[in-house]
């Protein structure tokens, strides 16, 4: 990762960090409604992975898919409108937080079904190796879908075929409510595709540089056809499953724990140490954000909620 | 059953499968339209069969696949009930209403089969979950077939039985093919020339692979996994390897289409008809008498005996599903509910 | 006696009431017997509540191992849709079971699932896909509309002997109502009349009552006077309180909640035009959701869902007041 990118990555971090607080305030606020997932915390994945992809590889997520979607270059005040219901949204209000979809910058989507959409990237694996493109596709999961048996699935015909597609899964240690001990006596998920033999990393989610680096060197064998590779990244949610969520199954990190294992404070602290930013440019980094943040809100809320014929008509193709 | 094996035991029970699993292929051409539907045989999966259930004692349960008739054979089920289902008839295992596919004894601790494949894996857990909370000691086996084991079932129970230690044995019957594609086709471990017992390393559970085709060491391999259920300590996944000797099933056809038992998918469709001489060669039930009669634990005549006598059980059975009459029409609603 | 609780604290105390009555009782399902519902483990012990992983198959599969084998479990599955990544096992394993063995074993179990939202949780969470269960004969659904019905149908269904789909709806989750104490059984396939009239009849269920109850009372003003009728189970399904009411009233109004292709309303207008086709004075109307994928955005959810006010034009056409509504 050199300056540049590494000035864009965090960005890009301080951006989801500072939208998903606001999302989460107005969800509280009954702005935003439904059922919101927001990735405190884990920004560093999103960040690590999605600043390096181009707009034709496709990328998968699931419910917490907010930090996906902007990582991978979904506008934001698009994002905002649509979490708002918003006939400006990604998906003009039908789909929202769980439901986000922008083709035009291959965010192909995010599911609200555990681990529904990893053989739905498998799909997109697929078509780049048909169509002989150097495109990927990339999915982002949880450790709870790894129990799923759609994801074993998936993990063999990826094996079989040897398809161009990287695995990303986010192990916050928690399925939903439930610790991972009481999912599984397999520790770590890149121990569950053991069996399948494909190459694999575990790394420390909120270091962004190695999360970086490993997708990194995944990307760059998956655009020569080599696939697939799994990258799972140990992650803290640093918030319940959902906004509103009491979380009190989990213990909450100490703040000062947390600071340390912050992925934008540990970028940012090291880019002032190694000398590319100072405090004030670290500052205007995350001021930009917050305004980001702020324009997409008052864009969403000064946008029209969708006509009733919008139903109908995208019922079918 | 003792923990030695009975060899005359599982060889009688081997020649019992075969001779029955020869006259439902024989009906097809013997008897045409008696069996309509759907029947898979097992021919060539005897030692795997008896050497599996031989390790079982009473309070034992096994739960299979829609490939089901050797099973409860072995078990103790009567054969002129199971054949007498296979034609459809009220004397039926199961009054006619389930059919080959589904055979269920509870009785004999049979106690059923999907006919979806991979789907009756979490039913086998389901009742070694009952198992443990009886807490007899009583362990389930868990028939399945390679094919199986790329289905989400499979990786969903594994997981789950390793995780509560449920008292289960999962054996995986490999016979090479699922349906027509052979299994280096459709899994990734098979393809990279790996057991597929490999699989077990993906939940922290060991596993073993055997020659399907020696009812001892598939007696001992289960044998030592049900003895670990017994004894609390968790599941195993043990991959037996066999080769059916017969297609995967009979021709399925409209009406009007006589079925039959086309030759076996190697022949049939990749033309090697190498592959099937070889699994001829190794045809377990003729190994099993070569060896019972040099063993010295029966003599030519006596092994020639058992198999005269499976061969007429197995006759009365054909003769007993043909006389059966159908079930009365109201028996079609009778079974939708239990309350 | 009886006093009040919320229609889900109903349902745990059957639930509960039943385990320690019947020690062959289950409960489990995936986030369950976390800190918040410790009260089960702590009263049940380990074995027989258990937090499962995110394994549909596996959880419901288990269920009808177990059942098989002699026990009563019940899935929280939480979510309908939820099954859909298991439908297998709900419609091609357990209904058929027992058939398939001709009567030789039972596959008494409960999946226990949360339906038909209507607050923004979009389309993959807000179905009412209950016409998937009640095609499939041996499987028995049931949707109780009050804290009572749903304390008196869930203790019914896990002593059933047979497979049931026990669906609560999301939004009468935190409703109160008077619950009897104790044990209280609601019989399956007996529809409750919940309001009497002689000028339509209003079959509703699930959420979809209360939304009827409340149009029947904006109708009373208007000197219509509305039967309200819950079938309460909709397989079994109580045609012949429908019939009867139909006969008094002459007028058919079905409520549903699901798309208007799949609701149960559809099963039951074809009951009533085949049986009592000389009954009817009026075309019979179902008010249901619009054949959609339930929308996210706020207007376009309640464009698609129906309401009282929905109910209350459907009434007034098939009485003549008004044009007959699309």
């Amino acid at each position: 990762m050199n300056s540049d990118d590494a000035l864009r990555v965090l960005a890009t971090m301080e951006r989801i960090r500072h939208f998903e607080e606001r999302v989460a305030r107005l969800k509280l606020a009954g702005e935003v409604f439904g059922l919101i997932h927001v990735s405190v915390g884990q920004e560093g994945v999103a960040a690590g992975t999605c600043t390096q992809l181009r707009d034709d590889d496709a990328v998968y997520s699931g419910h917490r898919a907010h930090g996906h979607a902007l990582a991978k270059g979904a506008p934001m005040n698009r994002v905002m409108a649509e979490l708002m219901g918003r006939e400006t949204g990604l998906c003009r209000g039908m789909g929202g937080s769980m439901h986000l979809v922008d083709v035009e910058h291959g965010f192909l989507g995010a599911t609200g079904v555990v681990g529904g959409n990893v053989p739905m990237a498998l799909g997109s694996a697929l078509a780049s190796r048909l169509r002989g493109e150097d495109s990927v596709a990339v999915v982002f999961f949880g450790d709870g879908a790894a129990q799923g048996g759609h994801v074993l699935e998936t993990f063999n015909l990826a094996s079989l075929w040897q398809l161009p597609l990287i695995l990303v899964c986010e192990n916050n240690g928690f399925a939903e409510f439930t610790p991972r001990s009481a999912h599984t006596v397999v520790e770590r998920v890149s121990d569950a595709v053991a069996p399948y033999d494909f190459a694999r990393e575990t790394v420390d989610g909120n270091d962004v540089r190695a999360v970086w680096s490993s997708f990194g060197g995944f990307l760059e064998r998956a655009r020569t056809g080599e696939g697939p590779f799994l990258l799972e990244c140990l992650t803290h949610r640093l918030s319940g499953h959902y906004v509103g969520d009491p979380a009190a199954y989990r213990e909450a990190l100490a703040a000062d724990e947390w600071r340390k294992l912050d992925p934008i404070v540990r970028l940012r602290t090291s880019l002032i140490e190694d000398g590319t930013l100072d405090e004030a440019a670290a500052d205007a980094i995350a001021a930009e954000a917050i305004a980001e943040v702020e324009a997409a809100e008052t864009f969403g809320r000064d946008s029209a909620y969708p006509p009733e014929s919008l139903t109908a008509e995208v019922a079918y193709a | 059953m003792s923990s030695k094996p009975d060899l005359t035991w599982m060889y009688t029970q081997m020649v019992r499968i075969r001779e029955f699993e020869e006259r439902v292929k024989r009906t097809f051409t013997d008897h045409p339209g008696v069996i309509r539907g759907h029947t898979h045989l097992a021919d060539g999966v005897e030692a795997s069969i008896v050497g599996s259930v031989s390790t079982l004692r009473e309070g034992d349960q096994v739960l299979a696949t829609y490939r089901c008739h050797g099973y409860p054979l072995a078990m103790g089920t009567s054969a002129d009930a199971m054949m007498a289902e296979i034609y459809g008839k009220a004397t039926g295992l199961c009054k006619g209403i389930g059919g080959s596919m589904h055979l269920t004894d509870p009785a004999n601790g049979f106690l059923g089969t999907s006919g979806i494949v991979g789907q009756g894996i979490p039913h086998a857990a389901g009742a070694a979950w009952a198992a443990q909370i009886r807490g007899n000691q009583d362990v389930v086996l868990s028939f399945f077939g390679d094919g199986a084991s790329k289905q989400g079932s499979f990786h969903e129970t594994l997981n789950v039985a390793s995780l509560w230690k449920l008292p289960i044995v999962f054996v995986m019957e490999n016979n090479g093919y699922n349906v027509v594609t052979q299994s280096f086709q459709e899994d990734a471990n098979a393809a990279a020339g790996q057991d597929l017992s490999i699989k077990a390393t993906g939940y922290a559970m060991p596993g073993v692979t055997i020659d399907g085709g020696d009812p001892v060491a598939v007696h001992e391999a289960v044998g030592a996994a049900v003895q670990r259920a017994r004894d609390g300590e968790g599941p195993t996944l043990v991959e037996s390897k066999v080769y059916r000797l017969s297609a995967h099933g009979n021709l399925i056809a409209p009406p009007g289409v006589p079925l039959h038992y086309p030759e076996h998918e190697a022949i049939e469709v990749f033309g090697d008809t190498e592959q099937y001489a070889a699994a001829l060669r190794g045809d377990p039930v003729p190994r099993m008498r070569g060896r019972v009669v040099s063993e010295g634990v029966l003599t030519s005549d006596e092994a020639e005996r058992i198999a005269q006598e499976a061969r007429d059980e197995m006759q009365a059975a054909v003769q007993f599903g043909l006389d059966s009459p159908y079930p009365e029409l109201d028996e079609a609603l009778a079974y939708v509910h239990a309350s | 006696m009886s006093r009040e609780l919320p229609y889900i604290a109903a349902i745990d105390e059957a639930i509960h009431q039943e385990m320690a009555r019947d020690e062959t009782v289950l409960y489990y399902g995936q986030n369950l017997a976390t800190v918040e519902n410790a009260p089960f483990v702590s009263d049940f012990g380990a074995d027989r509540v258990r937090v499962t992983p995110i394994s549909e198959t596996a959880e419901i599969g288990m269920a009808v191992g177990a059942a098989m084998a002699g026990l009563r479990p019940v899935v929280e599955l939480y979510m309908a849709e939820f099954m859909l990544v298991a439908m297998d096992q709900v419609t091609n394993e357990a209904p058929r079971m027992r058939a398939m063995s001709g009567g030789q074993v039972k596959v008494p179990l409960v999946l226990k699932a949360g339906y038909g939202f209507a607050a923004g949780w979009a389309g993959q969470h807000t179905g009412v896909i209950t016409n998937m269960f009640l095609g499939v004969p041996g499987l028995k659904v049931v949707a109780p509309a009050t804290p009572a019905d749903a304390k008196g149908l869930m203790a019914t269904a896990i002593r059933d002997d047979d497979p049931v789909v026990f669906l609560h709806h999301y939004l009468l989750t935190l409703v109160h109502g008077d619950v009897p104490e104790g044990e209280y059984l609601v019989p399956f396939g007996q529809a409750s009349v919940r309001r009497t009239g002689g000028d339509v009849t209003l079959v509703a269920t699930g959420w979809m009552v209360d939304r009827a109850l409340a149009a029947a009372e904006l109708l009373a003003g208007e000197g219509i006077e509305a039967e309200v009728i819950d079938p309460r189970t909709l397989a079994p399904l109580d045609m012949p309180t429908i019939l009867s009411s139909v006969e008094k009233t002459g007028r058919l109004v079905l409520v549903d909640q699901a798309p208007r292709h799949s609701a149960v309303s559809g099963v039951i207008a074809g009951e009533v035009a085949e049986h009592g086709f000389g009954l009817l004075k009026a075309p019979i109307v179902q008010v249901t959701a619009l054949d959609a994928t339930v929308p996210y955005s706020e207007p376009l959810e309640a464009h698609v869902l129906p309401d009282e006010d929905r109910i209350a034009s459907a009434v007034r056409s098939v009485l003549g007041t008004a044009p007959v509504a699309a």
